[in-house]
């Protein structure tokens, strides 16, 4: 019902929008009629940068270099041969770029292909890089292709630019533009893809653990993006009439980067909110640049006032107000209707299960973190690690879940060994865990943090998740694992929180949530690592019976790390007790807690009475001494 | 020998949803070594934080009266710096060691608000004094030091302001149990000598023997507290750290 | 090509290379600390410039005034930018203050469309600088070429000796590594940083007056692309290191000469060598030359 409501409110207001544009030459001028174009091109690059670094969290300072690309390679194609002979005065122009042409619808899809190509090839060395070192890469990769243009005259007609392009960028042309590839990029970011997109902004390690290969992701956002930077320049050029290398320096990328932050980074509807107030205001601040008369009086335009008051605005605005207009919040129809709530089904999973570790060492540099741990563990066991700070335990974690290599020593999981995988692969082959210092998805949903964890079990690939009412593909499994994460709600109960976002929860629940995104990925083996940290004496008497009820519902094995004594004491099977890096001792509860070794390990050195006696001794013989 | 060097009232600290120190109150006496014990993840390194301002916290008093002129300060949000010119120091947990800058200069810095550059110069020896492996590497980079040496010079860094109490927030952390030993008699030697000793400590037994006094911290709260040689006889701490 | 142009050629890059190193040192020592891509310094460079214009150009005072002036006023600018524009922001996420400093760029830039005109204007080199000393074997040395190296390693030289000489040095070394215990020792970290501002700011003034000699002209738009140059030559260095960012500005200066001295054909390129090389060392030694590796922590 909601669903078709909100559609047809969206179809209203597309048609009444249509009939705008329709109606829009003969009720605005030329003026307004290109700040109207300019807002949808700066909304078509907006909405580009945003899914590489609003969405996808990818520092990228490259967007103008794309722009340029887009540019040059539509111009080049609706270019008619007589012109391009009358253009190319320095340097003649290459006889088979001479003849080619095409229409321009294609031209601009062309035009976003060449960009993406490039951003592939960009994309698959720089993107191992992370941060500001990604910003700096990009932003270099965008100034090589404007030196390239500049230089490679017999293809570009270098720092001359091209004149004269036809002027296909009608109205109904660029807001036609922007609303595929707004439609394109709502179904995609509303489809679980979508949701795995922002799962690698929000927390990249966790999205490997659920089986996430992140980089892939990263280069499919990133390549996407370059597309729209594309399709927005070749437009532009179209819109312009002249291009020249010189309209795509890094202020170009600035300003696109502005728009989505004032918009709210990572915001579909700040990005558009984000254009028309950009562009209006920067259009509109022209005024202060030309000459007024007011009455008898003349004031002199200023040039270079209208970015002063500008940039002013821009730093106001990030100081005052730095998370955008919309944050992250996004526009629906839904606001004006109250909320109505889905209802969930059942499901259940059986399998066998054995952990055999042997002889893992662990060094970093010259310190060894593990010094040979050995271990099985059986199917349907609860085990501990225990051991103080900097026993080794996390450390133990990452090399079995595969985000560190083991020096040496071999690990296998369900008769297979998984040294060397990758996390996402040892998640893909049944293995999941939660983290010491939760990581969820913060600003996602309850709801999409646990089908971000059922991604790996989808079918679909990416790019069916552009077009959803063609590959139904998309819409079906999308819905069956919600259907399935509603239920891992409902037994977790988490399920009134099902649309809150993640970061709100209370903490305990957020404990509960990890684990409930962690079994979406439908896991053989659990690794919890201090599931009770944080928690009161009551929450964790509550947590013993939830990890119980786990293993039980769910049929698994369980590996944890805790420090509460008595949660491990209550809740394990079988210990594991780590100490700098050493495996001191294992054993059922019982035997730990009787275990000398254990005891020294935790409480100190119990046998050194005499050794600290004299150490007193000497220490007041000393003092007196001294008087 | 009483006179109350440090007084906390309900102290509360929060990590987000987190509420890891709940109404802790603590005294500190001139001349003493107090210590804090609990298991890990007991909220102890949060209230030596909290008293040294490096995390948000809230109490019903927190202040510091300083012997050199007696006269009761509230510490309560205030930044660290300002800590330190009170006469406050504090070793931290994991040591914190500049591992670029060199043993020397780490030393220096500890002495940043001091301007008696005679002053700082006996201190440096005093310091040489207690950790002579120190005087040996004092022209290496912290990071090339062994542990026990980051931990000596950690303590040493934090002796160079001066300060009245001294804060060591896990000392023994990571170390072999005959350095853990060294470190302890260190503890002894640099109380002996003058200074108040707040001390932050998983390793029970060796703290309870080197302390006057102990309070030990179970999940945010203080669940007992008596003299240091009352507790170390007392089953109860073994059952606040293994569970019972 | 003869010893001369050689020597030319070697001259040019040395001083070029050293004045990109100058103001790089200001964005390593900024990042260094904040972690924050100062876009604006390469406009207070611009300012420094300028400064120095008016003050001997326009009010006809003395060079060695002139240049007083010039580094006072932008020190004095370069605090404000930091006072005004990027401490509300230090506790918040880093792009804000980034979008912060490119906010500032362009204000400086427009204000100084504003106030100067954009119109490039001339800069009189004083004669002595531009002597030339003839050497044995005809090579002709212009006194500039020599003065800017020369007046770029003493500076250096002098904030190496603050760096790691001085009190408040050791706690600027100190903060880039570690805030928290930094604040642990006593140490007043704002100040600290506003120091940092300072230093750079009064480094780069150096560089744009140097600049505004070598080319002799100033214009509001001058300090865009030795900006990013500059800072481009700290990443080379690895950011954060003083010590890397003048060498990284060397050797850019040296590539960009070098190349076009030798190959005239690719001078178009000169830009593209500059980052071409960029990209290369962010792929293979991410942290640049002398950079310190920081590790991720799961």
């Amino acid at each position: 019902m909601q669903r078709i409501r909100n559609l047809i409110l969206t179809i209203i207001a597309v048609v009444l929008f249509a009939f705008f544009l329709d109606k829009a030459p003969e009720l605005l001028n030329g003026y307004w009629q290109r700040i109207l174009n300019l807002i949808a091109i700066n909304a078509i690059l907006a909405l580009s940068l945003n899914l590489i670094y609003g969405i996808t969290g990818m520092f990228s300072l490259g967007h103008a270099g794309f722009m340029a690309i887009g540019a040059y390679v539509s111009a080049l194609l609706v270019l008619s041969p007589a012109q391009k002979n009358a253009m190319w005065i320095l340097e003649d122009i290459y006889p088979w770029l001479l003849n080619v042409n095409a229409p321009f619808i294609a031209s601009i899809i062309i035009a976003g292909i060449v960009a993406a190509f490039f951003g592939l090839i960009v994309a698959l060395p720089v993107l191992r890089l992370g941060g500001d070192y990604l910003g700096i890469a990009t932003l270099g990769f965008a100034e090589i292709i404007r030196i390239l243009i500049t230089n490679t005259a017999r293809l570009t007609n270098g720092s001359l630019g091209l004149k004269g392009i036809p002027a296909y960028t009608t109205l109904f042309m660029s807001w036609g533009c922007l609303g595929v590839v707004l439609l394109c990029m709502v179904c995609m970011l509303r489809s679980n893809f979508g949701g795995v997109l922002r799962a690698v902004r929000d927390d990249e390690v966790a999205a490997k653990m659920m089986g996430i290969n992140t980089f892939k992701v990263k280069v499919i956002a990133f390549t996407l993006g370059c597309f729209g930077g594309g399709l927005g320049g070749a437009l532009m050029g179209n819109l312009i009439t002249t291009i020249d290398p010189r309209m795509f320096m890094i202020t170009q990328t600035y300003n696109i980067l502005m728009i989505i932050v004032v918009g709210g980074l990572g915001s579909v509807t700040g990005s558009i909110i984000g254009s028309v107030l950009v562009t209006t205001m920067l259009e509109w601040l022209r005024f202060v640049e030309n000459p007024i008369t007011i009455g008898s009086i003349n004031i002199p335009g200023i040039p270079g006032m209208r970015m002063v008051i500008f940039s002013l605005l821009l730093i106001i605005v990030i100081i005052f107000r730095r998370e955008g207009i919309m944050g992250m919040r996004e526009f629906s129809w839904d606001i004006f209707f109250p909320k109505a709530k889905p209802k969930p089904k059942h499901e259940k999973s059986n399998h066998e299960s054995v952990l055999e570790v042997e002889d893992i060492v662990l060094r970093f540099g010259g310190l060894s973190a593990i010094d040979g741990l050995n271990f099985n563990i059986r199917h349907g066991q609860i085990v501990g690690l225990i051991g103080p700070n900097g026993a080794g335990k996390t450390s133990a974690f990452n090399v079995i879940s595969g985000f560190y290599k083991p020096t040496s020593g071999t690990i296998k999981f369900l008769g297979k060994s998984i040294g060397g995988l990758s996390p996402d692969e040892v998640c893909k082959a049944g293995m999941s865990r939660t983290f010491q210092n939760i990581r969820l998805f913060g600003h996602e949903t309850v709801l999409q943090n646990v089908m971000t964890g059922a991604r790996i079990r989808q079918k679909y690939s990416w790019w069916m998740s552009l077009m959803p009412f063609v590959f139904t593909d998309v819409l079906r499994e999308d819905s069956a694992v919600k259907a399935q994460a509603m239920n891992l709600l409902e037994q977790l109960g988490l399920s009134e929180f099902a649309e809150e976002k993640a970061s709100s929860l209370p903490y305990g629940a957020q404990r509960r949530l990890e684990i409930a995104r962690a079994l979406a990925t439908r896991p053989k083996l659990l690794l919890l690592d201090e599931p009770a940290a944080g928690m009161n004496p009551q929450e964790s008497d509550e947590l013993m019976k939830f990890i119980r009820r786990l293993r039980d519902e769910f049929d698994l094995t369980i590996l944890l790390i805790e420090h509460d004594m008595k949660v491990v004491m209550n809740v394990c099977d079988y210990i594991q007790v780590l100490d700098q890096g050493i495996h001191i001792a294992h054993g059922t509860p019982e035997e730990i807690k009787a275990n000398p070794r254990v005891i020294e390990a935790y409480l100190g050195h119990e046998n050194t009475d005499k050794e600290t006696d004299q150490i007193i001794e000497r220490h007041y013989a000393k003092k007196e001494g001294q008087k | 020998m009483s006179e109350a060097m440090l007084k906390i009232k309900n102290l509360n600290v929060n990590y987000g949803a987190i509420h890891a120190v709940r109404d802790v109150s603590i005294e500190i006496n001139r001349g003493e070594i107090v210590t804090l014990i609990g298991a890990n993840g007991a909220g102890k390194s949060s209230v030596i934080r909290a008293i040294m301002g490096l995390v948000k916290s809230r109490s019903d008093e927190m202040t510091f009266i300083s012997p050199r002129d007696n006269k009761p300060v509230s510490i309560q949000g205030k930044p660290a710096e300002a800590h330190v010119k009170l006469g406050i120091s504090l070793s931290p947990e994991g040591r914190r060691i500049l591992p670029q800058l060199t043993v020397e200069e780490n030393l220096n810095l500890g002495a940043y608000i001091r301007d008696d550059v005679n002053g700082i110069a006996d201190d440096m020896e005093y310091v040489y004094s207690l950790f002579p492996r120190l005087k040996e590497r004092r022209r290496q980079k912290g990071s090339t030091l062994s542990g026990g040496e980051q931990q000596m010079l950690a303590v040493g860094r934090a002796l160079m302001s001066r300060p009245d109490l001294l804060m060591l927030d896990e000392p023994s952390l990571g170390l072999a149990p005959i350095l853990v030993e060294e470190v302890f008699e260190i503890i002894r030697t640099i109380n002996a000598q003058g200074r108040t000793i707040l001390l932050v400590e998983q390793n029970a037994f060796a703290a309870l023997k080197a302390a006057h006094r102990a309070y030990v911290l179970e999940v945010g709260t203080i669940g007992l507290s008596g003299t240091g040689s009352e507790l170390l006889n007392d089953n109860k701490v073994r059952a606040a750290y293994l569970g019972g | 090509m003869n010893l001369n142009i050689f020597v030319q050629h070697f001259i040019n890059a040395l001083s070029l290379g050293s004045l990109y190193g100058l103001v790089a040192v200001g964005y390593t020592m900024v990042y260094g600390i904040l972690r924050l891509i100062n876009f604006a310094h390469g406009d207070i460079f611009m300012l420094g410039a300028y400064f120095v214009y008016f003050a001997t150009i326009v009010y006809k005072l003395p060079w060695a005034v002139g240049v007083v002036i010039a580094i006072i006023g932008t020190t004095i600018c370069g605090l404000l930018v930091d006072r005004i524009a990027y401490k509300p922001l230090r506790e918040a996420p880093r792009i804000s203050a980034l979008i912060s400093a490119i906010g500032v760029s362009f204000f400086i830039e427009n204000f100084a469309v504003v106030v100067f005109t954009g119109m490039p204007r001339p800069v009189v080199q004083p004669p002595i600088l531009m002597q030339p000393i003839v050497l044995p074997g005809d090579v002709r040395l212009i006194p500039l070429g020599i003065l800017v190296p020369i007046v770029a390693f003493v500076l250096v030289g002098c904030l190496l000796w603050l760096l790691y000489r001085t009190k408040p040095g050791l706690a600027m070394r100190a903060i880039s590594f570690d805030i928290e215990t930094t604040r642990m020792m006593g140490v007043s970290v704002n100040r600290i940083i506003a120091l940092a501002f300072g230093l750079g700011s009064a480094l780069a003034a150096v560089a744009g007056i140097l600049w505004a000699l070598r080319y002799p002209r100033v214009e509001p738009f001058m300090g865009m692309t030795p900006g990013i140059k500059a800072f481009i030559a700290a990443v080379f260095g690895g950011i954060g290191s003083v010590p890397g960012a003048m060498i990284g500005g060397l050797i850019l200066g040296f590539v960009e000469i070098m190349s076009v001295a030798f190959f005239p054909t690719l001078s178009g390129y000169k830009d593209a060598f500059a980052f071409c090389l960029l990209i290369l060392i962010l792929l293979f030694r991410p942290t640049g030359l002398l950079g310190e590796r920081l590790e991720d922590k799961i």
